[in-house]
C-alpha cells in the first residue's frame, strides 16, 4: 500500500515475470464479465437477493459517511498542527478522557467516520485513551444522532437524555480503563512516515485514499455478516425473549452487534420493536454505535485483532450495565 | 497493492456509487434524502482515484530516469499497512460488482414475510380523518396504522386506493405489502393488510387495490394484521421508490 511496494514493483522486471495485482485485476475483471450471465442466474433465489440487497444498502448508506470521515482524518493529519492537540486537551490524561468524551458531542459523525479520525488523532499524539473515548461517544451523542432520537420516540424526551448519558458515562469510563488497562502494543498506530507526501496537500490525499481503502475493505465484511445474519436468524426468536426484563435488555443489545445499523438511524428501528421495554430500546441505542460486527471489523482493521477482541466485548459489557442503570433511573 | 491498482478500485467505488445514485436505482438500497451524500462522496472517491492514477503516472515518467525507490519511503516497519490493508482494500470490489453485475433489486416478499411485527402504535392517540376524496389514496402503513390502533374508526364508510406487492399468506391468499425504511433497506419493517376476495397472484406482483375495510384480523396488537375488501384491483409496475 506504500511506495515501499511500488519500489519492489519496479525491480519487478530484473527479476523475471511475475503477475502483480493489476493483472489480478484485470483477469478478475474479464472473469466476471464473462461469467455475468451464470452469476445472476445464481441469484435468482429470494433468500440470496435479499442478502444482497441487505449487504449494498449497509454499504451504501455507510459509504458517505465513511468518505467524510476519511477526508475529516486527512485534513487532520496535514492540515491541524500536532501542538494544537497537546494546546486543547489537559495535559493529565485522566482528564483528558472526560473532555475528550464530551467533544464529541460536538462533531456530527457516523461510527464509520470515527474510527479512521480516532486514529488519526492517535497518530497525531492524542493519549490513546482520550481517542478512544471519542471515538466511543462522538457517534453515539453527537446532534443528529440524538435529534433522531427526539424525533423518534415522540411521548418519551427522557429517552434523549437517558441515551445521552448513557453513552457519555460508557465513553468515559472506557477511557478511564484503558488509561488503567490498556496495552500500546495492542494498537497499531505510529507517525505514518509513509503517508506523509511532498505538501500539506498531498499529505491529505494520501491519509484520505490510505485510510479509505483500509477501512472500505473492513466495511463490507461487517456489511457481509449483517446481511447473512438478517437473513438467517428467525425474527420469531426475537418475540419470544421480549416478555423476559433482563432477557429482553440483552437481546435488543445483541441485536445491536448484529444489525450494525447507522447510528442516525438506529432510534427508528428501536422505536419499531413494540414488544420490548424502553430500557431494552435503550441499550439497542447505547450498544450499537459503540459496538457493532462493521464496527469490530473496522477496528481490528484499523487497530488490531486483539485490540477489537478485547475492546469490543468490554464495551458491550459497560454499555449494558449503564443502558440497565440509566433505563432504571429514568425510564420507569 | 500497487497504487494504481488503489486508484482504480477508488474509481469503480465511486463510479459504483454514481451510477446508482444518478439514476433512481439508489432508491431499491437506500432513502431519497441521501443522494447529494451519495453523489458527493462517489465524486470524491472518483477524483481521489483519479488524481492517485496521475500520481502514479508522474512517478513513472520520473522513474524512467531515476528508478530507486524514493528515499523518503520507510523502513517496513509497521508491516501490516502494507499487508493487511490492501488485501482488505480487495473487498471493496465485491459491492462494485454487486451493483454493476447483479443489481440487486429492491426488498420484496421474502423479506416482508420474515417480519412478524406489522403495525407500530402511532405516534398520536387518535389518528386524524383522512382527507377527502373517493377513492382516497392511502399508504399500507397508514391503513395499517388506523385499522389495527384506531380500530378502523377512521376508516369506515371510506373507499381507499392503496399500492403494494403481494406476498403470499402462508394460511391462504395474500397480503398486501409495502417496506419502509427507517434509513436502509438492512432495517425495513413491513406493513401488511390481508386482501379479502383478492385472485390468486405470484409472489411481489405490483397491485393497485381499491377497497374498504372491513372488521377483523385483531387491534391494539402489533401483530395484528388487518383486512381490506378488495373492490378493484390493477397490476401496476414497481414504483419509481418501492418503499413507503
Amino acid at each position: 500500500m506504500t511506495s515501499h511496494a511500488d519500489g519492489r514493483d519496479t525491480h519487478e522486471g530484473k527479476r523475471g515475470y511475475r503477475p502483480g495485482s493489476l493483472e489480478v485485476l484485470a483477469v478478475l475483471l474479464l472473469l466476471l464479465i464473462i461469467g455475468q450471465r451464470w452469476l445472476v442466474d445464481l441469484f435468482d433465489n429470494p433468500a440470496l437477493q435479499t442478502g444482497a440487497t441487505i449487504f449494498i444498502s449497509i454499504v451504501v448508506q455507510a459509504l458517505p459517511f465513511l468518505v467524510l470521515g476519511v477526508v475529516l482524518s486527512g485534513a487532520i493529519a496535514a492540515f491541524v498542527p500536532v501542538s494544537f492537540w497537546k494546546k486543547a486537551l489537559p495535559k493529565n490524561p485522566a482528564l483528558a478522557v472526560p473532555v475528550a468524551g464530551a467533544a464529541g458531542a460536538v462533531l456530527p459523525g457516523c461510527e464509520c467516520a470515527s474510527v479512521p479520525v480516532a486514529n488519526g488523532l492517535m497518530s497525531r499524539g492524542v493519549t490513546p485513551a482520550a481517542a478512544l473515548a471519542f471515538l466511543l461517544s462522538a457517534p453515539a451523542i453527537n446532534p443528529i444522532v440524538l435529534a433522531s432520537t427526539f424525533v423518534a420516540f415522540p411521548g418519551e424526551p427522557m429517552m434523549v437524555v437517558a441515551r445521552f448519558l448513557a453513552s457519555l458515562a460508557t465513553a468515559v469510563v472506557m477511557g478511564w480503563l484503558w488509561l488503567r488497562f490498556g496495552k500500546l502494543e495492542w494498537l497499531r498506530i505510529g507517525p505514518r512516515d509513509h503517508l506523509t507526501g511532498d505538501n500539506p496537500w498531498h499529505t491529505f490525499r494520501l491519509t484520505a485514499t490510505h485510510d479509505f481503502l483500509h477501512a472500505g475493505g473492513f466495511l463490507v465484511i461487517g456489511g457481509l455478516t449483517a446481511a447473512v445474519l438478517n437473513v438467517v436468524v428467525p425474527q420469531e426468536w426475537l418475540a419470544t425473549v421480549a416478555s423476559h426484563p433482563v432477557l429482553s435488555i440483552l437481546a435488543l443489545a445483541g441485536l445491536a452487534v448484529v444489525l450494525s445499523i447507522c447510528s442516525e438511524a438506529d432510534a427508528f428501528v428501536a422505536a419499531s420493536l413494540t414488544e420490548f421495554s424502553l430500557t431494552a430500546k435503550l441499550a439497542f441505542m447505547v450498544v450499537g454505535p459503540m459496538v457493532d460486527i462493521k464496527l469490530i471489523s473496522l477496528q481490528a482493521g484499523t487497530f488490531s485483532r486483539t485490540f477489537a477482541t478485547r475492546f469490543a466485548p468490554a464495551t458491550f459489557v459497560l454499555a449494558v450495565l449503564f443502558s440497565m442503570l440509566v433505563g432504571w433511573w429514568l425510564l420507569t | 497493492m500497487r497504487r494504481d491498482v488503489q486508484a482504480v478500485i477508488l474509481i469503480l467505488v465511486g463510479g459504483a456509487v454514481l451510477r446508482i445514485s444518478i439514476g433512481d436505482t439508489f432508491l431499491n438500497y437506500v432513502k431519497e434524502g441521501m443522494r447529494p451524500w451519495l453523489l458527493l462522496s462517489g465524486g470524491t472517491l472518483v477524483v481521489l482515484g483519479v488524481l492517485a492514477l496521475i500520481d502514479v503516472i508522474r512517478r513513472a515518467r520520473r522513474g524512467e530516469t531515476a528508478e530507486e525507490p524514493d528515499p523518503h519511503d520507510p523502513v517496513d516497519d509497521d508491516g501490516h499497512s502494507h499487508v493487511h490493508g490492501p488485501r482488505a482494500a480487495w473487498l471493496l470490489l465485491l459491492p462494485v460488482f454487486a451493483i454493476f453485475l447483479i443489481a440487486p433489486p429492491a426488498l420484496g416478499a421474502f423479506a416482508a414475510a420474515r417480519d412478524t411485527t406489522n403495525a407500530a402504535p402511532p405516534a398520536e392517540a387518535k389518528a386524524p380523518p383522512l382527507p377527502p376524496g373517493d377513492p382516497v389514496e392511502v399508504t399500507v402503513a397508514d391503513y395499517v396504522g388506523r385499522a389495527v390502533w384506531d380500530s378502523g374508526l377512521t376508516l369506515e364508510g371510506r373507499t381507499v386506493q392503496m399500492t403494494g406487492f403481494v406476498t403470499p399468506n402462508p394460511e391462504g391468499g395474500w397480503w398486501l405489502t409495502r417496506l419502509s425504511l427507517a434509513c436502509c433497506a438492512a432495517d425495513a419493517i413491513a406493513s401488511k393488510i390481508q386482501a379479502v376476495e383478492a385472485p390468486e397472484l405470484p409472489a411481489d406482483t405490483w397491485v393497485t387495490v381499491t377497497g374498504t375495510w372491513v372488521p377483523g384480523g385483531g387491534t391494539k396488537s402489533a401483530t395484528a394484521i388487518p383486512l381490506v375488501q378488495v373492490r378493484d384491483l390493477v397490476e401496476v409496475p414497481q414504483p419509481k421508490n418501492p418503499y413507503e
